[in-house]
């Protein structure tokens, strides 16, 4: 008892002295995960967390705070201490918050530790689909109009970006969107014939492509993914999707703004000792994700201009709640 | 053939059957506590168990999986708080009985048949596992808004007292599971412009509240009254009892199966199912349902743990998770390596026995901790209730915070707990307010997504599901099951029965 | 036994909910009335969600069930306000005794005092309070009944299940590191 109340009482001291950087991390991190358990956010910040504490030196305890597509989690964590221990473990969405009137807190009030890794989107169809390929199901689209019924995850989610980008390209598609509440769900009902097409990320579906459960389109990069080097690019039906690629959802962790720089610079420099691990970077790779690993301006850099891209691509679109002009998102230079 | 052997894998190697042991005990205990859930010790287990094997770490995620599916029924019978929400319906029977001075007897019946329960499960996924999921891939939005409707209608028997007071309480769950913004299309529903309210309310707050802390408000009133000595005598039931209850539990384990094995449900929805269905075709219960029926236990114990076996059977052929504790363990064997999806069972055939093998020990442990160990357990109600109540209450509150790290869901628990408290003094039944909120999105969000499949044409709709074999055998049975509970049904089938008579 | 007794009107066991069928009890028809008053405000919440629309709208099925819940409730009230009263029961004797009261108005200060000062005080306050008022025991066994469970539930969910509950005023994650460190640097 004797031992715990000077432990007590050190701690005590230490917790009031322990303001400077030098000893950072002197208690445990918490980590807010944006996604609940077993998603593919959860997965990747669950297996690269891990090396990234034995770089730092410090334990990260790893919370899943679901709800409001992500922004109760980014809300709790910009509403802590700005002193990096907590840090928000989360993907692309927040980007679109603003526009899609979801909250009034982004990424801009974030430091980017470090952008892990970007999946790359892809568009497949029941393996009983009357098409083999993108522009078989453009031509399907064009004799079956209001027939083709493709998968959707909710404004801002990646199939409404995919889908406004074809819509961009090719002129407004008439298409039933069918919605499901994640691309795990949407792919379940792709494989059971709910819904013919679904725009997914790589990851998610590549597992299915392999078994022959559903068939890829087209890949919606510039150049052939090695994972699937048979899939056409999307670029090879039409060039005009160069102008918008290569686009994809992403992982990052964040701290809040206000965190000292001398803090960022460690945390950073642990995540990307993490991200180096070979084990992770296997995993990454198996799932069809390109390794980032960016921090610090360049981070930041990747970050805005991601959003300009997006969210005047869903302003044009006309599926924005209010335009990105009113939050100072400036439109890309073409 | 040599990756059937891996089946023996876990049976032979020392230190995984420890895992396995560990897992179970750990689970029981787990389910048991309201608040402590398998998908929470699971997801924490992803961390834990990081650096090891997968075989380990696969071994102790499904101990304790079996283990909380089962543990669940304990607080359930002897306090009448359901550990889980898989263990709603056996409350209902469970406590009576514990009020009796039967818990052992109890406890007894629903461990024997959450073992047969998960045995039969484990079963159909060692044997017809690709089959089921072919099936289960099968079920359209229309189906599962047909099954969700199917589920609504169990407020019916659910509920013994007024119905009108039963459907009250139904229609409020659903409006309940719909607060917050839409996953489908963000729009704000009930949230009266307040930010809280756009994450929605957590079911489990909802039924730690409502089962929890209403409970423990209403124990208060008999704070003076001894607590209800139990015998612990004749735990294990008797061969004649089980073999009489071996055509429904067999009926109810084939239900926990197929509820599980489909995306989207899980072990709730099937034992609410399953407990209907015995209240259905048990003709003459020894004692009458919510008066401590032994069917009333039977059911849904054997049917949640069904669900058990049910769950892993998209996993392990198609990657799919069947409920949310699967979806975890895709998340984990994706962590050590393997690539969860359809080729798994090609690729890595010897994954899916050792996982087989592995149930199989769990669900024996499962029977040896279930069996042993009551009368520690039947300890807790016997402590005196000037200390049982505070410790529900407070338990109550962490639990609520736990499931999402979130004080605002401690909020709606002890709303949800005071309104509970009044609801069961005014005779309003609590069990189809939860089914109501487990079904909510189920209902909703299929109905939406079929009507827009078939571009909000009603007519499509309907001809989409006299078209579909499946989609035809649930509405028939949504049409007969509604019809036989309204009172036509009943007024004719008295006068038939009369004339039978005659 | 005391609990045929209660069985009947408490709801103990939830397949057979409480209340009488031919009785009123105190409060029931105003429970009901409230109930009612609130359906009718969610169904025009509900309303104002999309709608009439479309069938697909966010707003189809929660106006279907609060339509529901506003029939359902109507035939409550009118069923309730037929029947007599039950002439035995009040309000502070059956429905709302006074450590009822009590013990709500120590869970709501539990709900507000959360957050600022933290769960291990607000938890120890609530049990050594509640404890010693539902027992005539000593001080002694209160607190140490109280301290005892108190560290139970925070070993299992704040070390072993890391729930991070409100730490308010005690420095957890400082204490939590302390011991790290000095079961890392005992075992080096």
């Amino acid at each position: 008892m004797k031992k715990f109340i000077i432990g007590a009482v050190s701690a005590l001291v230490m917790a009031t002295s322990a303001a400077s950087a030098a000893d950072y991390p002197s208690k445990e991190i918490q980590g807010i995960i944006q996604w609940g358990a077993g998603g593919s956010t959860d997965t990747v910040m669950r297996s690269v967390t891990p090396h990234a504490e034995k770089a730092l030196g410090g334990t990260v305890v790893m919370q899943n705070m679901t709800g409001g597509v992500g922004a109760i989690a980014l809300n709790y964590v910009a509403g802590q201490a700005a002193d990096g221990y907590t840090l928000l473990m989360g993907a692309e969405n927040p980007l679109l918050y603003k526009v899609m009137g979801l909250g009034d807190k982004d990424y801009s009030d974030f430091i980017p530790v470090s952008i892990l890794a970007r999946g790359t989107p892809i568009l497949v169809a029941n393996k009983d689909a009357p098409f083999d390929d993108y522009a078989g199901m453009m031509a399907y689209i064009k004799e079956h109009p209001g027939e083709l019924r493709l998968g959707a995850t909710g404004p801002g989610g990646l199939p409404s970006v995919i889908t406004a980008m074809m819509n961009t390209v090719e002129g407004k598609l008439d298409v039933i969107a069918v919605p499901y509440d994640g691309d795990g769900p949407a792919l379940t009902a792709l494989q059971g014939g709910a819904i013919d097409v679904m725009p997914a990320v790589l990851g998610a579906s590549i597992e299915g492509i392999r078994a022959g459960n559903m068939k890829p389109l087209a890949i919606f990069d510039v150049a052939a993914n090695e994972k699937l080097p048979d899939v056409p690019t999307i670029t090879s039906f039409n060039d005009k999707y160069n102008e918008m690629l290569p686009w994809g959802p992403f992982f990052g962790v964040f701290v809040a703004n206000g965190t000292p720089d001398d803090v960022v610079a460690k945390l950073a420099s642990a995540y990307a000792e993490g991200a180096k691990n070979p084990e992770f970077v296997a995993l990454m790779d198996n799932r069809g994700f390109t390794m980032m690993g960016v921090s610090g301006q360049e981070a930041q850099d990747f970050l805005s201009k991601w959003q300009q891209n997006t969210t005047w691509l869903l302003q044009d679109a006309g599926l924005t709640k209010a335009s990105p002009e009113k939050f100072g998102i400036a439109r890309p230079a073409k | 053939m040599d990756s059937l052997l891996a089946f023996f894998t876990v049976f032979t190697q020392p230190n995984l059957l420890l895992l396995v042991g560990i897992g179970t005990f750990a689970g029981v205990y787990i389910g048991a506590i309201p608040g402590l859930s398998v998908t929470m010790a699971v997801s924490i287990l992803i961390s834990f168990t990081f650096s090891w094997d997968v075989y380990p770490a696969i071994s102790l995620m499904i101990g304790i999986y079996m283990g909380g599916v089962y543990g669940g029924a304990r607080t359930a019978i002897l306090l009448n708080i359901p550990g889980a929400p898989s263990a709603i319906a056996t409350a209902m029977d469970g406590y009576p009985l514990a009020q009796r001075g039967e818990a052992g007897t109890a406890i007894g019946i629903t461990t024997v048949m959450s073992f047969f329960g998960g045995f039969i499960g484990i079963a159909v996924l060692a044997v017809a596992a690709p089959f089921v999921s072919d099936f289960a891939l099968k079920f359209q939005p229309r189906d599962y808004m047909l099954l969700a409707v199917l589920g609504i209608l169990l407020v019916g028997s659910l509920s013994t007292g007024s119905l009108a007071k039963g459907i009250f309480a139904g229609a409020f769950g659903i409006a309940v599971g719909t607060v917050g913004m839409d996953p489908l299309t963000f729009t704000e529903r009930f949230t009266f412009d307040i930010p809280l309210m756009r994450s929605g309310i957590s079911f489990i707050a909802v039924m730690i509240g409502m089962f929890g802390v209403s409970e423990a408000l209403l124990q208060l009133h008999h704070i003076g009254l001894p607590a209800i000595r139990q015998k612990i005598t004749r735990i294990v039931p008797s061969w004649g009892t089980l073999r009489k209850h071996l055509p429904l539990s067999l009926q109810t384990s084939a239900i926990g199966v197929m509820i599980g094995a489909l995306p989207g449900t899980g072990g709730d929805i099937a034992a609410l199912m399953a407990y209907d269905h015995a209240k259905r075709v048990t003709k003459n219960p020894e004692r009458p349902f919510g008066k401590g029926a032994i069917e009333g236990l039977v059911a849904p114990e054997t049917a949640n743990n069904a669900a058990v076996g049910g769950a892993f059977i998209p996993m392990m052929t198609l990657g799919i998770p069947g409920d949310a504790v699967t979806a975890i363990m895709i998340g984990a064997l994706f962590i050590h390596g393997l690539n969860p999806g359809p080729m798994l069972m090609i690729d890595k055939p010897d994954m899916f026995w050792f996982i087989v093998g592995a149930l199989v020990m769990a669900n024996f442990f499962m029977l040896l901790f279930g069996l042993t160990g009551i009368r520690l357990f039947v300890k807790i109600v016997e402590m005196p209730r000037a200390v049982l109540i505070p410790l529900i209450l407070l338990l109550s509150i962490v639990g609520a915070y736990a499931v999402n790290n979130s004080i605002t869901d401690v909020y709606w628990m002890l709303g949800f707990g005071f309104f509970g408290y009044f609801m069961r003094h005014y005779g309003y039944p609590l069990g189809p307010v939860i089914l109501g909120v487990i079904l909510s999105r189920l209902l909703d969000d299929n109905w939406r997504r079929a009507i827009i499949s078939e571009r909000e044409d009603l007519g499509r709709f309907s001809w989409g599901i006299l078209s579909s074999p499946l989609s035809l055998t649930l509405f028939v049975a949504v049409v007969l099951i509604f019809v036989s509970q309204t009172p036509v049904w009943s007024r004719a089938k008295s006068v038939l029965g009369r004339r039978q008579g005659q | 036994m005391q609990d045929q007794d209660y069985d009947n009107h408490d709801g103990t066991s939830d397949a057979t909910p409480g209340g009488y069928p031919d009785r009123r009890r105190p409060g029931e028809l105003a429970f009901a009335g409230v109930l009612l008053a609130a359906s009718l405000y969610l169904l025009y919440s509900a309303y104002g969600i999309a709608g009439f629309e479309a069938l697909s709208s966010p707003g189809a099925v929660p106006m279907a069930t609060t339509v529901v819940m506003v029939i359902s409730a109507l035939v409550v009230v009118v069923r309730t306000a037929r029947l007599h009263t039950f002439a035995k029961e009040t309000i502070s004797g059956s429905i709302l005794p006074r450590i009822v009261i009590i013990f709500t108005g120590l869970l709501i200060a539990y709900g507000v005092l959360l957050k600022p000062l933290g769960f291990l005080p607000t938890s120890a306050l609530f049990l050594v309070a509640s404890i010693r008022l539902l027992s005539d025991r000593s001080w002694g066994f209160v607190f140490a009944v109280s301290a005892g469970s108190l560290l139970c539930i925070w070993l299992i969910f704040r070390i072993v299940f890391t729930v991070l509950m409100p730490v308010g005023i005690v420095p957890e994650a400082e204490i939590i590191q302390f011991f790290r460190a000095f079961v890392h640097n005992g075992a080096a």
